[in-house]
């Protein structure tokens, strides 16, 4: 049972039901964020290559025009969220590593999601007008 | 016994975190000037303008595009890794993501660098 390898999502289950603190979640969110952001290079890279591409700055304003609608600010929200986690966590482990801090992780962790959430709040501040926008 | 592919192992882990500090920095700056900006419209005068606004755009790009892929495919490796691939698939994976992360590399600069030369 202990052995017997999980499949690609049970993965996760299996390691949140093993160890449940809040380690193993930021470990969970950090992952889910960075492979969204892993993803998102891929369009973001097309888009602003599409002048490169096409060589027509019509082109090109039409391509950032499609992705600057409402829903996309909205998943702009989503995307600034994805950065803002996987960046305070990630440095919340880099301090805990680098500078002998791993008993101290927890407190470390609290205070970067503290920032996070100070973070998100202004964002949604700034973004709601872009969002409902027409 | 163990067939874990080579993973690259404290280099790989070194480089996440250092390659992970440059980007806090060149990320940060990279989201306040195009997205948390009151600039809510982006064309291409408006990007451009940017671009031309220092020399240290160019400069800036040249750092930021490697370490941004680096540090996505590296994680990615990572990430696979966690499933303890096979030796031999892990390798064609690990080659596979070199190979399209040089591309996207490379793409990349063009894209820049086509925006930096032309405009406005």
């Amino acid at each position: 049972m202990y052995n017997k390898k999980p499949g690609i999502i049970g993965h996760y289950f299996h390691e949140i039901n093993r160890n449940p603190n809040t380690g193993t979640w930021s470990w969970f969110l950090h992952r889910i964020a960075g492979v969204v952001l892993f993803l998102y290079l891929f369009p973001h890279f097309l888009v602003t290559g599409s002048y490169f591409l096409t060589g027509s700055t019509e082109k090109f304003d039409a391509w950032t025009k499609a992705v600057q609608t409402p829903l996309f600010h909205f998943l702009e929200i989503l995307l600034i969220s994805a950065v803002a986690f996987h960046l305070l966590n990630g440095l919340s482990i880099t301090i805990a590593d680098f500078f002998l801090m791993t008993r101290k992780h927890k407190a470390i962790q609290w205070v970067s999601i503290i920032i996070f959430i100070a973070v998100m709040v202004l964002t949604v501040v700034m973004f709601v007008p872009r969002v409902l926008a027409k | 016994m163990d067939e874990r592919v080579s993973s690259g192992g404290a280099y790989g882990w070194f480089l996440q975190r250092i390659t992970g500090l440059f980007l806090a920095f060149f990320l940060i700056m990279h989201l306040k000037v195009l997205h948390l900006t009151s600039q809510w419209h982006l064309d291409f005068t408006v990007i451009t303008d940017r671009l031309h606004s220092s020399g240290w755009w160019g400069i800036f790009y040249i750092f930021f595009i490697p370490i941004a892929v680096f540090h996505g495919f590296n994680g990615a490796w990572g990430v696979i890794e966690d499933y303890r691939p096979a030796k031999g698939s892990g390798k064609g994976v690990k080659a596979l993501l070199w190979v399209v992360g040089i591309i996207l590399c490379i793409f990349g600069y063009f894209a820049v660098n086509e925006l930096l030369r032309k405009g406005a």
